[in-house]
């Protein structure tokens, strides 16, 4: 998989932060697996990171907190990995541990086609996601559920060939990642592995390759509107 | 401080535990307040920050990271699980950490020390406007229109800016693995 189009240095650096929304934080996790360089890149401002909180002016820490920590302590850690996740890290796997690529083993929504030898990318595996509701000619829509951040708004996009996703305009930044299949808009054409930035203000409508389904992930910051008929449509189901 | 870490993931070191302690400890909660964390907690995830780097200490490899960008990941993870805890929406589950510890020389600590000071370099070398930005980029959950205010700049000069910033610091950067 050859990828194009990468996330902003700012996304990136956002991501490694830790202060990156969990929706579009996912879909740069999906990314991160498939493009070496933005690995990279987290790592470097991972790094930033390290530096910075070397440089943080201490704060004073409670009387009693190195005692409270020792008695936590517990016996030496036994040389080698033990068993178990690092304690904490939640859903999101440490890019200094990052591994190979992988697909997630079966697609879990409802009315979702794949197309021959296309699989979910990984990070979506412990994830629930709505059917895929009809929402326009040719394109389906489910929602990802991100419960850890009730404002999130991640999707999944089936939308066949030659069809476009629906004219819409959001509030924030909108985060589109190709999983198979390809699309245009003005700004390009974007393949599988492209993780594509949009300004929330643009009003667009990127059409799908002729010569296949797409299937996409999309996040979109701040309130969501589609034009037109579909509008009236949809609104119940965002 | 890379040293320590594998002191004591070899012979479960408690002076080196200490010291790790005494360095980083105020440091994490400094960091963690800055991000928007209030007092107690971020004292607790500082706590519960040097707990893990004991626990976790063989999964430490020195070739890839230095200690304190070690211990950034793990005091952001740990931030990342409270706020998410915090909202209160569901659990989320942990991930296995796979990974072979590897076998540590004297010199690949040295690597990581000098990648440390490489970056420390590079953030000296940005204007003060731009190690600014990168400082609100890196605690700011809406990091533009932050920028903006605390700069005093227009939402779509910050970004202009932020972006500026961001690629000087990448120039700067580039060669580094
Ligand atoms: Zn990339």
């Amino acid at each position: 998989m050859s990828v194009h189009s990468h996330p902003g240095d700012d996304t990136l650096l956002r991501y490694a932060a830790g202060v990156l929304p969990a929706g579009p934080a996912l879909l740069v996790e999906i990314h991160l697996q498939a493009c070496p360089h933005c690995r990279a890149a987290v790592r470097r401002f991972e790094a930033v990171g390290g530096v910075l909180l070397d440089a943080a002016e201490p704060a004073a820490l409670a009387g009693d907190a190195f005692a409270r920590t020792l008695a936590r302590l517990g016996p030496a850690p036994v040389s080698g990995p033990v068993s178990g996740g690092l304690t904490g890290s939640g859903a999101r796997r440490d890019h200094l541990e990052a591994g190979p690529s992988g697909s997630a083993a079966a697609p879990r929504a409802e009315g979702l086609v794949l197309p021959d030898g296309v699989r979910l990318p990984r990070p979506l595996a412990s994830r629930r996601i709505g059917a895929m509701m009809p929402v326009a000619p040719g394109v389906r829509m489910g929602r990802v559920h991100v419960p850890e951040d009730g404002q999130s708004n991640v999707f999944l996009f089936q939308i066949g060939p030659g069809r476009a996703i629906p004219r819409h305009t959001h509030a924030g930044t909108e985060y589109t990642h190709v999983i198979c299949g390809g699309f245009s808009d003005p700004s390009g054409h974007y393949g599988p592995g492209d993780l594509v930035e949009a300004d929330g203000d643009v009003d667009h409508s990127p059409r799908v390759d002729d010569d296949g389904t797409c299937i996409c992930l999309a996040a979109f910051e701040g309130r969501l509107r589609f034009h037109g008929l579909l509008g009236v449509v949809l609104r119940p189901f965002i | 401080m890379s040293a320590l870490v594998v002191a004591i993931a070899r012979t479960g070191d408690r002076e080196a535990f200490a010291l790790l302690f005494r360095h980083f400890a105020p440091r994490v909660k400094a960091f963690l307040m800055r991000s928007g964390l209030a007092a107690n907690t971020a004292e607790e995830l500082a706590q519960e920050t040097l707990l893990t780097v004991w626990r976790k200490a063989s999964y430490f490899d020195p070739t890839r990271a230095a200690a304190s960008t070690w211990i950034f990941t793990i005091a952001r993870n740990l931030s990342i699980d409270m706020k998410r805890r915090e909202r209160n929406m569901g659990t989320v589950d942990l991930d296995a950490v796979d990974e072979e510890a590897d076998e540590t020389s004297g010199e690949t600590i040295l690597m990581s020390a000098e990648r440390e000071a490489r970056v420390r370099a590079a953030l000296a070398k940005l204007s003060e406007e731009q190690a600014a930005i990168v400082r609100l980029s890196f605690f700011q959950e809406k990091p533009h229109s932050q920028i903006a205010q605390e700069l005093g700049i227009p939402l779509g000069t910050a970004k202009s800016r932020v972006r500026l910033a961001l690629s000087r610091l990448r120039t700067l950067l580039e060669d580094l693995k």
